[in-house]
């Protein structure tokens, strides 16, 4: 009988594990490809500067429509906010790059090409907007009346990101699945909600076995076209999965299934869509030069020919009329493929257990300027 | 219960729950809707919401969320019963007063339509202005700064060392001494040639023209050469690279202002940039060619042959589509029909001696480059 001691804890009587809980999402897709062909339009109309709202529009349809355990979520963020982010950003970026200009004289003075090397600051300086937008975010994003929050430091983010940078780069890629954990551990860690605090508990190692061949593979899709899409297809529902099963908020924990080939079609769909409206374009640009020839009787020649500005104009017109209409095209598959499909995509796989963890948390943390969107929308860059 | 009159609604079939925005526990909640909304958790003081504190919330569809000023700004009340809903919502009269409307949105747009009309009209005509007016007035080192920099980098391009060859380097200075006394310009200003195969000259700030071999390879006359060292001194003299700094560094960020990424990489912004600047720099090499005719005929000498020799190099430029709108320099032919009308029978001495001349072509010693 003294076996029984040694009775493996798992055999003992448990209380049956409460089921998981599952995310919806019931956002319609219709209503949100109007949302981003009415704001790409208003967009175009106002030189960039609706960007903003269509921001804040998109993320406010993705949050509400996601609910998880019965409770949809809600983005609080406003466009204002946005917008005063971007010009603080302004504010600060103007003098840096006044100053990034003037160091870079001095160093080419020394060496030619000498300068080249700044441009890891800015690097640097683009990790620190991630982290920082990221906690704008996160800040504006509410579940049942209580806030989502981030502490750390966005610097220390930065620096960690330098160093596995050149580890990355220095590895050829190899570290990268390190380098990936090593940055959401510090990024959960820092994360709360309410007042439980977030944890990342996927390791760069598994994160390698689901993904070395493709590292392995990748330089084949150099040589032929065609098979990088499913490689970065492959690539990115790997990396979504390993992610997912490594978050923890408190003591409720995700896990997905997703499945490796998730997003084949998704990323077909939109190089199909690249590659319709490329053709539709092309087949605009021969058309209007055929008609601008067919109304005005200038032969193609002299219209091309730009001794004489005032014959160039209504085809100069027409082109930048298509460019812009491509680029609006684009901008909305885009945003509903990659975005909208994506996020559905990832939710309808992702389990939520133990999320009576989370049934009475206190609310805390505060609310963080918008300053790091700002940034991060002035270098261009983007990350979550 | 204190108000006995109040209308209480049928119990809805879907819940209302309440969060009160201080923990996330999630309250099955009744309302009352007396002159106040009455939310009441079973065995606890009910909450009052009066009605024109009461906001729209964002929330998924059939469910009416809301929030209220006077409440924790995170309390929300979610009805799901459509009937409860729309009664709640018909007494709250300031429901969304908060949220951006059509006119918003107008709004929007048309100051957004200010900001690029002005930012467009800075850009065409306030930058080229302050460019014009602040380029003369940057110190002389700093342009030196500038200008040694991008000697370094003209140099690790084209080779390290400056041709040396005495009897050419003599040759040389005499062209350069009477071109700069006829411009007018102080002898801060050096001038060297670089020995590369590339047909081309430039000016740096700070006074520094650069002739590369290939172009003195093409030369066939002092007179040829000269007209290109007077174009290229024209640019010092306008201040040209400062100008060309100030408004391209004043467009590129007043364009990517209005794109929205400073750092100026999207298509847009590049290809507005370059149709910009495009004319800018035309304009001024316009105004480098009125300089050397000017200079030429100073030292009573054509100004044709230059172009000739421009023409030797790039040959006929024009009738090839949008390049020409995108090109930094005007067509050869237009320049080279330009310097033809000013040509007029030499009245001066030759600037260089045949000696002198042959010298010069030697600057960089016999080798190949």
């Amino acid at each position: 009988m003294n076996d029984m001691q040694w009775t493996p804890i798992g055999s003992e009587p448990l209380p049956p594990p409460l089921p998981a809980t599952r995310v919806d999402f019931s956002g319609s897709r219709s209503e949100f490809r109007k949302t981003v062909t009415k704001g790409a339009m208003l967009e175009l109309v106002t030189f960039g500067f609706y960007r903003f709202w269509l921001v804040t529009d998109i993320r406010r349809h993705l949050w509400t429509h996601t609910a998880i355990d019965g409770d949809a979520a809600e983005y609080t963020g406003r466009a204002k906010e946005l917008l005063v982010g971007f010009l603080f950003a302004l504010a600060i970026l103007v003098p840096i790059y006044l100053a990034y200009f003037l160091i870079g004289i001095e160093f080419e003075r020394w060496q030619g090409f000498a300068s080249t090397p700044l441009f890891i600051a800015f690097y640097a300086f683009g990790q620190f907007a991630i982290f920082r937008a990221r906690r704008y975010r996160l800040t504006r994003t509410v579940w049942r009346g209580v806030r989502f929050w981030m502490d750390g430091s966005g610097w220390a983010y930065a620096f960690r990101a330098m160093l596995w940078g050149l580890l990355v780069f220095l590895t050829l890629g190899l570290a990268l699945p390190w380098r990936t954990a090593a940055l959401e551990r510090y990024k959960m860690r820092h994360t709360h909600y309410g007042d439980l605090r977030g944890d990342f508990e996927a390791d760069g190692w598994t994160f390698f076995k689901r993904g070395w061949w493709l590292w392995l593979l990748s330089p084949i899709a150099l040589f032929i076209f065609p098979l990088a899409p499913f490689f970065y297809a492959e690539f990115k529902a790997r990396e979504w999965r390993w992610w997912l099963d490594g978050i923890r908020i408190g003591g409720v924990s995700l896990s997905s299934n997703l499945p490796h080939d998730a997003f084949y079609g998704l990323y077909w769909k939109v190089i199909g869509w690249w590659m319709l409206l490329t053709v539709a374009f092309a087949a605009y640009m021969g058309g209007s030069a055929l008609l601008v020839v067919a109304l005005t009787g200038v032969p193609a020649e002299e219209i091309f020919a730009g001794d004489n500005a005032t014959k160039s104009i209504p085809m100069v017109v027409m082109m930048v009329t298509g460019y812009f209409a491509l680029a609006l095209a684009i901008n909305i598959v885009m945003r509903v493929y990659l975005q909208r499909d994506l996020w559905a995509k990832v939710l309808e796989t992702v389990e939520v257990h133990n999320i009576w963890a989370a049934a009475d948390v206190r609310g805390s943390g505060q609310l963080a300027g918008a300053l790091g969107e700002g940034f991060a929308d002035g270098l261009d860059v983007a990350g979550f | 219960m204190s108000d006995v009159f109040a209308e209480t609604p049928a119990q809805p079939v879907k819940p209302t729950i309440f969060f009160d925005g201080v923990s996330s526990r999630r309250r099955q909640v009744t309302l009352t809707l007396g002159d106040a909304l009455e939310i009441a958790e079973d065995g606890a003081t009910p909450v009052r919401w009066t009605y024109a504190d009461i906001r729209r919330a964002d929330g998924p569809p059939g469910t009416l969320r809301l929030a209220a000023t006077s409440a924790p700004p995170l309390a929300r009340l979610e009805i799901r019963d459509a009937a409860l809903a729309a009664e709640v919502a018909a007494r709250c009269t300031r429901l969304d007063e908060h949220r951006t409307t059509r006119s918003g949105v107008a709004k929007i747009v048309g100051w957004s339509v200010a900001a690029a009309v002005s930012i467009v009209c800075v850009v065409l005509f306030g930058v080229p202005l302050a460019a014009d007016r602040l380029a003369p007035l940057v110190p002389k080192p700093v342009e030196r700064r500038i200008g040694d920099a991008a000697e370094v980098q003209m140099k690790t391009i084209f080779g390290r060392s400056v041709c040396e060859d005495p009897a050419g380097k003599a040759a040389f200075a005499k062209l350069v001494n009477r071109l700069r006394d006829a411009a007018g310009l102080d002898d801060t200003m050096t001038a060297g040639v670089l020995p590369t195969s590339v047909p081309n000259a430039f000016a740096l700030p700070g006074g520094k023209v650069f002739v590369l071999k290939g172009l003195l390879d093409k030369a066939e006359s002092p007179d040829e050469l000269a007209g290109i060292l007077a174009h290229e001194l024209g640019h010092l003299k306008h201040h040209d690279n400062m100008r060309g700094l100030i408004y391209n560094g004043g467009t590129s960020f007043l364009i990517g202002l209005l794109f929205g990424d400073i750092t100026g990489s999207s298509a847009v912004i590049f290809a507005s940039r370059s149709l910009v600047e495009a004319s800018y720099s035309r304009e001024a090499e316009t105004g480098a060619d009125t300089f050397a005719i000017e200079i030429m005929h100073a030292l009573g000498r054509s100004p044709k042959p230059a172009a000739q020799l421009m023409f030797r190099i790039t040959g006929k430029e024009g009738g090839s589509g949008l390049s020409n709108i995108l090109a930094s320099h005007p067509l050869t032919e237009d320049r080279l029909a330009r310097m033809t009308t000013e040509d007029r029978p030499a009245s001066g001495p030759p600037l260089l001696s045949d000696k002198e001349w042959q010298a010069l072509k030697g600057i960089c010693g016999s080798g190949k480059v």
